[in-house]
């Protein structure tokens, strides 16, 4: 018997399902040094546990994506500096990003790299908060709140060949140039966030009902001061038309950080966000002018009194939610007697012998129930 | 038939601005001694083209016309996404129509042409106005200014269509309907364009304003345009076009407003008092009814079968 080839067929697809997955695919390279052998344990997916508050958290460290990040030269224990022995012990403190952390020098100041600076603006800041913070504090954002560490950078993919191979020439290992490229191109590069992240940033507070009843509640008990605007803040804007546009994405349109930041040094001001009653802030009476002029050229006191934040509500707002309401009763009227009026009409006309369409010279072309119908049959 | 005073008034009134002749004056005071009593058998009866038969619009306010529905629609497509931003097809649409990038060019652009076509209108009505007093044809009863006689108008209308009134009411040129959509539109024009400036240029606003106005005219300002644009787009959409395209008679569209002409039948039944104006401007339509009437007659309200294919009643209108 002659053996057909296509007869085989399902032998061939039989090993190709089984024997393919198999097949040795050359793993990921792991982009960053584990001399301390991290990742024996935080390697594994299932590494996580529910602690007692019944909330899910998860250790795991997935190699790949840490090394597209911008620690991801930074040895763990530089972080992490309590862990002391493997395997470690509960962890209590959690990192604090003030710390002294990375092994290498500053080359500008000669000392161990830190965060301190900003960390410190940060502290001065309304936001601020200690990184083990209970209570109100607690719902505050601390530095991970908002640096989720996502990779920006699309030239990080691959840096430009010709770039490489000019260091290359003096800095001698090209992995260290390709590093060194992706740091600073990383600061270089317009990496800021756009509009739309910003808002959504802010508004995982700030339009958080819960949390704002929190701390209206215990301002109220305790007699402290909050912003005028803080219960409707996110809200307010986002109906806005600064806020409309920018969920649409137009660039260039007020965002929170645009008015609540001192915009002289960018990066200064959006760590150190001052309530509006801190003459420094930029909402502050004081720099509220200032602050217009950024955009809007010509603004001057009448113009800083502009509500940025309008609302409906009557608590806020009572002559605009008059005007709403007036503006409602008043379109729902005409529209409800222009309709009333075409409906009427055409009851009256069609009683008439008036017909929809216009046919062979005429509409009145229809049997009239008022006894006056056409004289020319139609 | 016999005119009522202000019909009267009407017609002597338009043979002296249009220093009619002798011979004519006599052609249309015995033309109109032949019209029936009852209007309504007059507009029944009569053979109107529906492209139009007696021209209503110059070409100026039928391009302003134009120009103003077509900008109107495209600025409500790109702004109303925006103040229904929440609305399921406000950001799909939005963004089939090229993103907040293009649609705010476009909106600023067809603000800018809107604005022009206003211009334009002030321009043609005003330069028209001066033209007919220069020339003595000015009459007030003509224009879209409203009179006391449109409240009477009104109620009369209301009779006719609730069955206490056997025929409509004697309405001008512009009746009661007209005034009122065209000083709608006119007024959210106006509010549209100071809304959408205070939008564009509020720190100029707020630098021309007494002290302490700002803040509520700000409020007022970004209320209104999105109130008013709303309102605008549902009474156009619900009304204008149903009076204009949907209404028994004027389905599937009346042509006016590209051919510049209304028909016979509706000039007569809802603008008799031009009709009776028509009848001194236009010998052609002296002509068309005298032939109509001495083909049938229309003091008879009974049917009667009339003509044939060769009557001269007009080309390609035939009953």
């Amino acid at each position: 018997m002659k053996l057909r080839y296509t007869r085989l067929a399902p032998a061939y697809l039989t090993f190709i399902i089984i024997f393919i997955p198999l097949y040795p695919y050359k793993a990921n390279a792991v982009a960053f040094e584990d001399d301390e052998a991290c990742l024996m344990c935080h390697k594994y997916i299932r590494m996580a546990r529910i602690t007692e508050e019944g909330v899910f958290r998860s250790y795991y460290v997935p190699p790949e994506t840490f090394a597209k990040t911008v620690h991801r030269n930074v040895p763990c224990r530089d972080c992490h500096d309590y862990i002391k022995q493997l395997p470690h012990r509960k962890v209590e403190e959690g990192v604090r990003c003030d710390q002294e952390c990375h092994s290498k020098k500053n080359p500008a100041t000669g000392k161990p790299f830190s965060h301190k600076a900003i960390y410190n603006l940060y502290a001065e800041s309304v936001h601020s908060r200690e990184k083990n913070a209970t209570g109100l504090d607690n719902d505050k954002p601390y530095c991970i709140t908002c640096h989720t560490n996502p990779v920006y950078n699309p030239n990080e993919v691959e840096p430009p060949k010709e770039i490489l191979d000019r260091c290359e020439l003096c800095h001698e290992k090209r992995g260290f140039v390709k590093q060194w490229y992706f740091h600073t191109s990383r600061r270089v590069l317009d990496v800021k966030r756009t509009g739309q992240e910003v808002v959504k940033i802010c508004i995982r507070c700030h339009a958080n009902q819960d949390l704002i009843e929190r701390h209206k509640n215990a301002a109220d008990e305790e007699g402290r001061p909050l912003g005028d605007k803080f219960t409707i803040a996110a809200t307010s804007y986002q109906k806005s038309f600064h806020g409309k546009v920018t969920r649409y994405g137009l660039a260039g349109a007020a965002t929170c950080l645009d008015c609540h930041a001192d915009n002289s040094q960018y990066y200064e001001g959006v760590h150190k966000i001052l309530p509006s009653r801190n003459p420094e802030s930029p909402v502050s009476q004081k720099n509220r002018v200032k602050t217009c002029q950024r955009c809007h050229e010509y603004a001057d006191e009448k113009y800083a009194a502009v509500d940025p934040h309008p609302s409906f509500n009557k608590e806020f707002n009572p002559i605009l939610h008059n005007a709403e309401y007036i503006y409602s009763i008043v379109g729902e009227v005409i529209v409800a007697a222009l309709l009333g009026l075409a409906l009427f009409e055409t009851i009256g006309r069609r009683r008439d012998g008036i017909a929809w369409r216009l046919r062979k010279g005429s509409t009145w072309w229809r049997r009239s129930h008022r006894s006056r119908s056409r004289v020319i049959p139609y | 038939m016999k005119l009522s005073e202000q019909a009267s008034n009407v017609l002597h009134d338009s043979m002296r601005r249009n220093s009619t002749t002798d011979d004519e004056r006599e052609d249309i005071l015995s033309l109109i001694e032949k019209l029936p009593d009852d209007r309504v058998y007059l507009y029944k009866n009569v053979i109107s083209n529906p492209i139009g038969d007696l021209p209503r619009y110059s070409i100026h306010i039928r391009l302003q016309h134009l120009l103003t529905f077509t900008t109107f629609l495209l600025l409500a497509f790109t702004g109303l996404p925006v103040y229904f931003i929440d609305a399921f097809w406000a950001q799909p649409f939005s963004h089939m129509l090229g993103g907040i990038d293009v649609t705010r060019v476009i909106h600023r652009t067809l603000a800018s042409i809107m604005i022009f076509s206003m211009l334009y209108h002030i321009v043609t009505i005003v330069g028209g106005t001066v033209h007919k007093i220069v020339t003595g044809k000015f009459d007030l009863r003509r224009t879209v200014i409203p009179t006391m006689k449109d409240l009477r108008d009104i109620k009369e209308d209301m009779l006719y269509f609730s069955g206490h009134r056997m025929q409509r009411p004697e309405m001008d040129k512009f009746m009661y309907k007209q005034k009122i959509h065209y000083f709608a539109a006119a007024f959210g024009n106006f509010v549209m364009i100071f809304s959408g400036s205070a939008f564009l240029f509020p720190d100029i606003w707020a630098g021309i304003l007494p002290d302490g106005w700002a803040f509520y005219f700000q409020n007022i300002m970004r209320l209104a345009h999105s109130h008013e644009a709303l309102l605008a787009l549902v009474v156009i959409a619900f009304w204008h076009w149903y009076n204009v395209h949907l209404a028994p008679g004027r389905f599937p569209m009346q042509w006016t407003f590209l051919t510049g002409k209304i028909t016979r039948e509706h000039q007569i039944e809802e603008h008799f008092l031009e009709y009776l104006r028509n009848i001194v401007e236009l010998p052609e339509e002296r002509k068309f009814l005298n032939t109509l009437l001495s083909l049938i007659d229309l003091g008879k309200p009974e049917p009667q079968v009339i003509g044939n294919d060769s009557v001269p009643l007009g080309e390609g209108q035939r009953p």
